[in-house]
């Protein structure tokens, strides 16, 4: 499975190291249990210590390979339940009962992925080289409270996450796709686009209308965590507040189904926020819903070989930059790889 | 793998009959361009739905309402 994240390509479907993704929502990985996921071309184990703290690690006995989510539980350590291998949330082998003293024990033996919780999510650090530093993971203000409150809307989808990445930054789709929406029903269905750069990334925005419709997008790259910004009006019946603001990432679970996370994020405090809380609960949740599965269903539809046979126009000039950028940063890493694994093998 | 799909992610029970109601009254009167405080409440209080103790909404009522209503739930 790992061996695809030697190539372009593969890091390409699978997502660029030397970056934090999210995995799941907090409350998947529920205390005392292990939970076991795939994620950009890893195999993951999620669990929480005694104290809380979630560790991601891989999902593999250092021993004899044997998953570890099949394994036991114990506060601050789990135990595989082929041969009883003991290890701590760093990946140290605490334990081997069946050869007490055997080399194996104290060593740092089983990958471990540096991981946060921030949002209602947890995201972790796929390094390239596995014993580097992360990144800080810095996130989107919308979702870093203050003024700003949000909900997180979770999904799993059955295409590649890189149509999700082209949805999020094709703005001109709410016009259509999503005209008979709550939030999208009005504004001109003609555009002319423009790229604007940023410090972490660019703005694709319409030219002539702001405010109306899905009318921009802005693609952020921190240099450790990517993730997509757009606003969306509310209708008056929202009540005070102004439009919502998503915040989007997507995390490969393989090279043909990924996560979506969106946080819809409201700049609102007070009553305000307060009414805006119940009436997500109540009825906009829902809304918001219907208008992801239409996205939904026209991204799971897409021919597996879609980007192969295109004709693109203006309005695409965003997916044009971004799929060369990450294209790019996979080559890039690709190559690197394949320089250093021949220095490994001659250290051996 | 079995792919994980939750339409319903922010309250984890269902809603009640006078969440419901609420609901459908303050659409109707934000939709109406009504968005300040002392403008919600009068507007409110024109309509059928009332606290649990039946009295007139006032600011600090209303408020108090809404922030029960609209708490986090996770």
């Amino acid at each position: 499975m790992t061996n695809s994240l030697h190539t372009e390509d593969g890091l390409l479907t699978l997502g660029v190291r030397d970056r934090w993704y999210a995995l799941c929502p907090s409350r998947q990985v529920r205390p005392g249990e292990l939970t076991r996921i795939d994620r950009a071309g890893e195999e993951l184990l999620l669990w929480r210590d005694s104290s809380g703290v979630v560790h991601v690690q891989e999902d593999r006995c250092p021993h004899r390979a044997a998953r570890l989510s099949l394994g036991v539980h114990m506060g601050d350590r789990i135990a595989c339940n082929y041969h009883g291998v003991q290890l701590d949330g760093d990946g140290v082998v605490a334990s081997v009962p069946g050869s007490p003293g055997c080399a194996l024990e104290g060593r740092k033996a089983l990958r471990t992925f540096p991981a946060r919780e921030h949002a209602g999510a947890i995201f972790a650090w796929f390094g390239a080289d596995e014993d580097a530093e992360p990144a800080p993971l810095r996130v989107p203000e919308p979702i870093s409270g203050g003024d700003w409150d949000d909900f997180l809307c979770y999904v799993e989808w059955d295409c590649s996450y890189l149509l999700s990445v082209d949805n999020l930054m094709d703005p001109m789709h709410g016009a259509f796709l999503h005209r008979n929406s709550h939030t999208m029903f009005s504004g001109k269905r003609e555009a002319v686009f423009q790229i604007r750069d940023t410090d972490t990334g660019f703005v694709f925005e319409k030219t002539d209308q702001r405010g109306v419709n899905f009318d921009w997008s802005e693609w952020v790259d921190t240099g450790g965590l990517q993730s997509v910004t757009l606003d969306i009006p509310y209708p008056a019946t929202a009540g005070p507040g102004g439009p919502f603001t998503i915040v989007a990432c997507v995390t490969a679970i393989n090279e043909h189904q990924h996560a979506g996370f969106f946080w819809r994020c409201r700049k609102v405090r007070g009553w305000e926020r307060d009414s805006w809380r119940f009436l997500y609960k109540n009825r906009l949740e829902a809304r918001h819903w219907q208008v992801l599965e239409q996205d939904r269903a026209m991204a799971e539809a897409m021919p597996a070989d879609a980007w192969a046979r295109e004709n693109l126009y203006q309005h695409d000039i965003a997916l044009v930059r971004l799929r060369r950028m990450l294209r790019a940063e996979a080559k890039r890493q690709a190559a690197s790889r394949a320089e250093r694994r021949p220095a490994r093998a001659a250290a051996r | 793998m079995p792919l994980n799909l939750e339409p319903v992610q922010s309250r984890f029970r269902p809603t009640t009959s006078y969440e419901e109601a609420f609901a459908d009254e303050l659409e109707a009167i934000y939709g109406r361009g009504v968005h300040d405080l002392p403008g919600v409440v009068a507007a409110l209080n024109e309509t059928g739905v009332r606290p649990a103790d039946g009295a007139e909404w006032t600011e600090e009522s209303f408020t108090r309402e809404i922030a029960r209503l609209g708490a986090r739930e996770d």
